[in-house]
């Protein structure tokens, strides 16, 4: 029988998912509205896809976008095999100590704030690659490299434990038809892990699309095009934090709520991925 | 090694730490026999099984010692002191749980794991050596049909058979179940206590079960493990009078 104090909870926790929704709904209504005077100005798809000439009054974020992915995928791409490494280490080649060791490490390092690895980029890594492979230091390729160290404690929790949830029966199994260390990995814990491993490769991509300071402290922030790894670039949260920092009113600040738009949708279709693989996950199991 | 037995034990101990969890195990057990072994529940009977194939190598603090020689290929083998390869032993010494394990792939590619593992590659092969351990386990003419659908939709009594002939495709000389019947029901036990009569023939069989009535109807040898310590059985095997 229902209590009037299970109304008075359920109303409660009904009406904060509503608030939920309506802010996450808001939030997108809001940058539309104060991008209105961008996008009433000029061809709607210059915005997304033009360059950045405010000389000539066009505030196109393509080349933010293009910068934001030409960071994003290689930092998710040189992440990968080392996530991949270590998370097999985690969940099946190394001992209980190296185990527990690894996951401390790793939690750690999720908690070492962005500026931190930023600073070890721009004092470590963008003069070595300037005196080693030429070019400015502050490019592509920096923003990348440091953003995969920053995306790997994320790959390498959603790998590893992806797999430590394997089913101890199939693992047995394989045991006991002589199946090496290395053979139960590869043969059943990681195809059976794949659906929570897509998960995890995709929330770090996510989390690579929109990250901010490793970005803004290295990628150069050139407004261009970039036409190889050593060239500078600019992402979309790299151009939110340096228009909004110098103006507040202008057309080219109104371009701020044109990446905010372009990076709710990427995150949109990060979530939209995930729910997808979730739902193939379980309709396979 | 006396050539008629399959299995000897000498004073072996098995310890998880500093807990002995099997005493002085001394038996010797003959080819092509069921030999089963019965007692209370948590007294180690699957770790005396596991002594067999080793599967406790990857237990943290696990340990055995003691004199133990199996006869694999004619050849005596001590796997206590790891004088051959797991996978190799393994291979040799099959293995079926209380629960039935299959992977979650097709019936043909769990079948066909353990010849990976092994690595046969030739195809017709493969194919010759499924069919055959699928007839031993009275399960070819059940999936002969369904072969590539996933062996996780079989019945309960039809996943332990599949375990079976898992088991069996790298034709094991000794065959470890763990009571293999518990899960099933009346109909899928009977099938499975008929089927390990009939492969005695071709392997030595090490049985834990609980179940008395089904030890007295296929057992050659019964034990009782209480304490660590192994003791022939009060209950007779089939070839004793009840």
């Amino acid at each position: 029988m229902k209590t009037s104090g299970d109304a008075i909870a359920k109303a409660f926790f009904l009406s904060c998912a509503g608030i939920s929704a309506v802010m996450t709904s808001a939030v997108f209504l809001f940058m539309i509205v104060l991008g209105l005077p961008l996008f009433r100005k000029g061809s709607f798809m210059d915005i997304w896809m033009g360059t950045w000439s405010p000389a000539e009054g066009v505030f196109g974020i393509g080349h933010m976008i293009a910068g934001t992915f030409w960071i994003a995928i290689p930092a998710v791409v040189l992440s990968l095999p080392l996530s991949l490494g270590t998370s097999f280490v985690i969940a099946g080649l190394g001992g209980p100590r190296l185990r527990e060791t690894l996951i401390s490490l790793v939690r750690f390092m999720t908690g070492i704030p962005t500026v931190i690895y930023g600073f070890l980029g721009i004092f470590l890594l963008v003069p070595l690659i300037r005196e080693e492979l030429g070019g400015p230091g502050m490019c592509v390729l920096a923003a990348s490299m440091v953003l995969a160290v920053l995306i790997t404690p994320t790959m390498v929790l959603f790998f590893s434990h992806s797999l430590m949830a394997v089913d101890p029966a199939h693992v047995q199994a394989a045991r006991a038809l002589g199946a090496g260390r290395i053979q139960r990995l590869l043969y059943v814990m990681l195809p059976e892990a794949l659906g929570g491993m897509a998960t995890g490769l995709v929330l770090a991509l996510g989390r690579a699309l929109g990250d901010t300071l490793i970005a803004l402290m290295l990628a150069g922030n050139a407004l261009g095009m970039p036409a190889g790894f050593l060239d500078p670039a600019r992402t979309l949260t790299g151009h939110i934090a340096l228009v909004q920092a110098a103006d507040y009113d202008s057309l080219e600040f109104r371009s701020i709520f044109a990446c905010g738009i372009a990076l709710y949708l990427f995150t949109t279709a990060s979530v939209i991925a995930v729910r997808f693989i979730e739902r193939g996950k379980k309709e396979a199991a | 090694m006396e050539q008629q037995e399959k299995i000897i034990l000498r004073n072996v101990n098995f310890w998880y730490g500093r807990n002995r969890i099997l005493d002085k195990i001394s038996m010797k057990i003959a080819g092509q026999t069921i030999t089963a072994v019965m007692g209370p529940s948590g007294q180690g009977k699957t770790t005396f099984l596991g002594l067999f194939n080793r599967l406790w190598d990857d237990i943290p603090g696990a340990k055995a010692d003691g004199h133990m020689e199996i006869l694999l290929d004619n050849r005596p083998v001590t796997p206590i002191r790891k004088d051959i390869p797991t996978p190799m032993l393994r291979r040799k010494v099959g293995m079926i749980f209380q629960e039935p394990n299959p992977l979650p792939m097709s019936i043909a590619k769990n079948m066909a794991f353990p010849l990976k593992l092994a690595g046969i590659q030739d195809k017709s092969y493969r194919e010759a050596k499924i069919k055959k351990a699928l007839e031993q386990a009275f399960l070819w003419d059940e999936v002969k049909h369904r072969l590539h659908t996933s062996a996780l939709d079989l019945s309960g009594g039809q996943k332990q058979r599949l375990c079976l002939a898992r088991a069996l495709v790298l034709e094991p000389e000794i065959l470890l179940c763990d009571e293999p019947t518990s899960s099933l029901d009346a109909h899928a036990a009977n099938v499975i206590e008929e089927l390990l009569v009939q492969l005695k023939t071709r392997c030595t069989i090490l049985m834990v079960s609980h179940n008395p009535d089904q030890v007295q109807r296929i057992a050659d040898n019964v034990f009782e493990l209480q304490n660590g310590r192994m003791n022939p059985s009060d209950i007779p095997s089939k070839h004793l009078p009840g």
